[in-house]
């Protein structure tokens, strides 16, 4: 049986083949508010048609982290048409301006429900609920996305772990059950996805630092998280060149105990090596993507 | 059970030894308790009396979900996750989380032991008390 990662790589690493190749048409306004290579987000967030459940850690600057969360959201609700929840505990004041340009439809918003949990009790609550029939019906979630895990965790001490751990492992348990309802009423149905974001306290007091491995939670998530996305500003000659555009670096990389746990599927490790994409922000916030 | 993935493949032939032996002989031979202790330390005796002791439940609600119930030593009820390890005991925040001494603690061994041996508990409840119990808020 291959392991999980190595499938989720293989899919996210076709997808990516055939965008840089092919002339990515727009499958809807949104996707054409996303210039350069707008499937990216697509590929690094909502790693597709992969018949396991597949989970991302958004790592770096929260704000930036915030907009891709929302545009995953909405890409997933208005394109793929699947149901997602959005657990954030700060009201969503406004959507991201690539998406402010052409607003998704009403319908395609009607399917993504934000839920706003105030403690990490609250959230806990919420998620463990999500098996309920009325969370699940007609249809079940496909899409589970997290805001600031770090809001609700506190601050990264070791006392702290066993929380990251206990809603690290409800969320994966949770969309790993969504999979298999979803997959009960549907078998070519996609799995049911988890993102969620983490800024590392460690990360910002060494802004521009190396690691940030040494941050006990991020330690703990994962553990849980089979991707890591990370958000890393380019501040090298041609990001100064860029004028007043943002540059960002945007790497993706794998998690988690099944890395080291799964030896027998050592031939197939340059699959998993970290693929790379540069995300430049303009001064009126609008993103564009691009192959690194 | 879904979480084989997340231990090392030594551990998941180990598991599949022992169902096999047990499913022939009722047992475990003597050679797999050793490979048991080697591979997992002192955690497996401990685990090896909580099956003993019929400490393992799989509790199912309406929707379909399930979750592992662990009496501990103590007799404090730990609840354990189908697809992923994690429990609420110390011992798997201190030794498996803080200090990385290993992939599980007790509790979760003796739900795989439970789960070779087909010797686990059943037992149902609503779907409301399983949030409660997947979310660590229901009454112990």
């Amino acid at each position: 049986m291959a392991d999980i990662l190595t499938s989720v790589f293989r899919t996210f690493m076709s997808q990516t083949d055939v965008n840089k190749d092919v002339t990515v048409v727009p499958h809807s306004a949104c996707s054409a508010l996303l210039p350069g290579d707008s499937s990216v987000i697509r590929s690094v967030l909502l790693p597709g048609d992969s018949s396991v459940s597949s989970s991302v850690l958004l790592l770096g600057d929260s704000s930036i982290s915030r907009s891709l969360l929302l545009l995953s959201a909405v890409m997933a609700a208005s394109e793929l048409g699947v149901r997602v929840v959005f657990f954030t505990q700060t009201q969503i004041q406004s959507l991201p301006v690539c998406l402010q340009k052409c607003v998704p439809s009403p319908e395609s918003l009607k399917k993504i429900k934000f839920s706003y949990p105030r403690t990490l009790g609250d959230l806990l609550q919420q998620v463990a609920g999500l098996h309920e029939s009325q969370n699940t019906s007609p249809t079940p979630p496909s899409l589970i996305i997290v805001d600031r895990l770090e809001g609700f965790l506190g601050g990264n001490h070791s006392e702290n772990q066993s929380s990251a751990a206990h809603l690290s492992a409800l969320l994966c348990d949770t969309s790993s059950f969504l999979t298999h309802i979803l997959k009960q009423r549907s078998p070519s149905s996609a799995p049911c996805r988890l993102i969620a974001s983490f800024r590392s306290d460690v990360d910002s007091e060494h802004a521009g630092g190396e690691s940030s491995a040494t941050d006990p939670i991020l330690d703990v998530l994962d553990r849980y998280f089979q991707m890591r996305c990370t958000l890393d500003r380019d501040r090298s000659y041609e990001a100064a060149a860029a004028g007043l555009k943002e540059l960002w670096n945007v790497y993706l990389s794998a998690t988690g105990i099944t890395e080291d746990a799964c030896t027998k599927e050592r031939e197939d490790r340059p699959a998993a090596a970290p693929k790379e994409w540069q995300l430049s922000i303009s001064p009126d916030g609008s993103m564009e993507f691009k192959m690194a | 059970m879904k979480m084989r993935s997340f231990l090392p493949a030594v551990a998941e032939q180990l598991f599949r030894d022992i169902q096999k032996a047990y499913q022939e002989t009722s047992q475990i031979p003597d050679d797999l308790l050793i490979a048991l202790k080697f591979v997992f330390g002192p955690c497996a005796l401990q685990a090896l009396d909580l099956v003993d002791q019929h400490s393992v439940t799989c509790l199912s609600s309406p929707s379909g979900r399930k979750a592992f119930q662990v009496i501990g030593g103590s007799g404090r009820l730990y609840t354990c996750f189908v697809s992923c390890h994690y429990c609420p005991c110390p011992a798997f925040a201190y030794t498996v989380l803080r200090r990385n001494e290993g992939p599980l603690c007790k509790h979760i061994l003796a739900v795989y032991l439970c789960q070779a041996m087909a010797v686990t508990q059943q037992e149902s409840v609503s779907d409301p008390q399983m949030s409660a119990l997947l979310s660590g808020t229901a009454p112990l």
